[in-house]
């Protein structure tokens, strides 16, 4: 009910907002815009994403505001809240998404300072504005929607420029970044540290992160490759319970890091895209009485046509690869293959829909590093395989 | 070096508003921004938002035009991308903090009017719109407005494709070293041969010093009937 009334009330101001997307405030230009989508999602055997999936859920929604406005310029600032209810995660709780100054001293040199969206990969910044890509779900193994708090966003800032390499050379843009991670309790990596036994409930995290990203659009037109590097050493508390009453728990990261590569080509109507992310997680849990090491990698390729301008077809084919050597659930490994199709159409350039299917094979290991499968939602244990229908629109100004 | 008259050659350096892309759009600028040219790079970077000033020319920022014809020339000829492509790039940097999206305007006449009043605003219209109160700008033309032409030397006519009327037109993108040099030759379009006469010639070409490096775009005809 409450879905349906915030999505009439927005309906309601769409035409409006349509042609009013910036106002005067004290001689300045504010622009405002937004967001909103919902899903639903219907998955054969395992329910997927936190979700009640597989008896069909639309318990997929998520939007957002903000508000920028140049200062001078040279200097920027602006907002964004976000909010989203997937699952079990998010639940409604609205985050600030960021909320930064921007200073670009020249071209080739800026800075951002305040919680900034984290620049990683084709998509790491922009992975909750799906209307921004054909895909409904981004690979799992790429771009883990459930645990997206952990890599969105730092409060620190970022230096970052773009610099011309010549006509025949083309230009590079390069970003590096360090602050803290900025977690949510409603979060995936919260719900995924509950996974029994022993039911264990964490207070809070923190983490430095830092790294950067550097692309390269080259002299080839519409040829962009990139790579990234995302690292973090992190603390976190809370209690366990593994039978005798809740005990203090605490976690410290040895190593967790991420380096990506990435390239894209579009041309025309087609646009081609792959990426590779490899994960390395070391950490220590139970005040250092056990380690858990991750070694994910992920990879996937895809493609898309807009074969009209209503429509565009889309596809990918996205492997996830987790090993944990050592762990909670000794020397497991794990694997997703995901293979999907997507029909996007497009009422106009604000609203669209989207019918995307997914056929997967595995469910990499959940315990360690969720490719959107939980144990906790499947108590009577995964099965191998997963197909899923997921119908979404969105609408943005 | 043989004389351009017993080559029986035409030569002459044409700005890109010759080619298919200005015949199509004419560039605007506000007063405040101060060039009369620009390159299709610099261009292209302002209206990525990679950009946020010209050299020598001070703030700008980019408007867009809705649809019409001169709005699907500027996106096919200069950006080379679609519109919804564009209107998602620029979705993403709203949505990110980024950049913003430009100022859109519904015609022709109101681009010119908001470029009018707007402190570094760069615009397009169509080649037939009036541009009344604001700066028209040369595409592909630094080089005439910032780094003067002060030696040219010119090509040879290769024999054979004279005897056999083969000509037509080069063009080239070229990078001016900031001591006046011509640093390097891009040859985008014409015959190869011809290209090759061209670029040899350029080469040689000497222009005005400057505090950077900066990029044209030059044509050379060969018409072997002359």
């Amino acid at each position: 009910m409450r879905r349906i009334a915030l999505f009439t009330i927005l309906f309601g101001f769409h035409q409006i907002l349509l042609n009013a997307q910036d106002f005067k405030l004290f001689d300045r230009t504010v622009q405002f815009h937004g967001f909103a989508s919902q899903g639903f999602v219907y998955t054969s055997d395992n329910n997927w994403l936190s979700m009640g999936s597989a008896s069909g859920s639309g318990a997929m929604t998520d939007m957002g505001a903000n508000v920028s406005t140049a200062i001078t310029d040279k200097l920027r600032i602006g907002a964004q809240v976000y909010d989203r209810n997937l699952g079990h995660l998010g639940q409604w709780h609205p985050t600030l998404d960021w909320a930064y100054a921007d200073y670009r001293f020249t071209d080739w040199l800026g800075v951002r300072a305040g919680k900034v969206k984290t620049v990683s990969g084709l998509y790491n910044d922009t992975q909750d504005m799906d209307f921004l890509r054909p895909f409904a779900l981004l690979p799992q193994g790429v771009y883990p929607t459930a645990i997206r708090e952990v890599t969105i966003a730092h409060k620190g800032g970022d230096i970052y420029g773009h610099i011309s390499l010549g006509g025949k050379n083309g230009s590079l843009q390069y970003t590096a970044f360090a602050g803290e991670r900025d977690d949510s309790k409603y979060g995936g990596y919260f719900y995924l540290e509950q996974t029994p036994p022993p039911v264990l409930v964490l207070n809070s995290i923190s983490a430095l992160q830092y790294g950067g990203d550097l692309r390269w659009n080259t002299p080839i037109k519409g040829l962009l490759v990139g790579v990234s590097r995302f690292s973090e050493s992190n603390e976190g508390d809370g209690q366990f319970d593994a039978g005798a009453g809740f005990m203090p728990f605490s976690q410290s990261s040895k190593a967790d890091w991420n380096n990506q590569f990435y390239g894209q080509y579009i041309h025309n109507k087609f646009e081609v895209e792959a990426e590779y992310r490899r994960s390395w997680i070391d950490e220590f849990l139970y005040s250092g009485a056990e380690e858990v090491q991750t070694n994910a990698k992920a990879w996937y390729v895809a493609g898309s046509y807009r074969v009209f301008r209503w429509l565009q077809v889309a596809s990918y084919y996205s492997d996830l690869n987790v090993q944990s050597p050592i762990g909670p659930f000794g020397n497991s490994n794990g694997y997703i293959h995901d293979k999907d199709v997507t029909l996007r159409f497009d009422a106009n350039r604000y609203l669209n829909f989207k019918l995307e299917g997914h056929f997967m094979d595995g469910v990499g290991v959940p315990g360690v590093y969720p490719g959107g499968f939980f144990g906790i939602d499947n108590p009577n244990g995964l099965k191998p395989g997963t197909n899923a229908v997921v119908v979404k629109t969105n609408f943005n100004f | 070096m043989k004389s351009p008259k017993n080559l029986r050659l035409l030569m002459g350096t044409i700005l890109l508003a010759g080619t298919a892309a200005a015949q199509d759009v004419k560039l605007i600028a506000n007063s405040s921004v101060r060039v009369d040219a620009i390159s299709i790079t610099d261009l292209k970077s302002v209206y990525l938002e990679e950009k946020t000033s010209l050299p020598g020319g001070g703030h700008v920022e980019p408007v867009l035009a809705k649809s019409g014809p001169a709005h699907d020339a500027f996106l096919r000829q200069i950006l080379g991308r679609s519109d919804s492509d564009l209107q998602l790039y620029y979705r993403s940097l709203a949505f990110t903090g980024r950049g913003s999206i430009p100022k859109t305007l519904d015609s022709d006449e109101a681009v010119v009017a908001y470029v009018a009043k707007t402190h570094g605003a760069i615009g397009y219209v169509s080649i037939g719109t009036r541009a009344e109160g604001v700066r028209t700008l040369d595409l592909g033309s630094e080089a005439r407005s910032d780094r003067k032409l002060l030696a040219r030397v010119e090509p040879d006519y290769p024999e054979t494709l004279r005897e056999h009327g083969i000509g037509g037109t080069v063009r080239m993108r070229i990078i001016i070293a900031p001591s006046g040099g011509v640093r390097e030759v891009e040859v985008r379009g014409g015959n190869a041969a011809l290209g090759e006469a061209a670029a040899a010639a350029v080469k040689k070409w000497k222009y005005a010093p400057a505090a950077a490096e900066t990029e044209t775009e030059v044509s050379i005809s060969f018409d072997a009937k002359r």
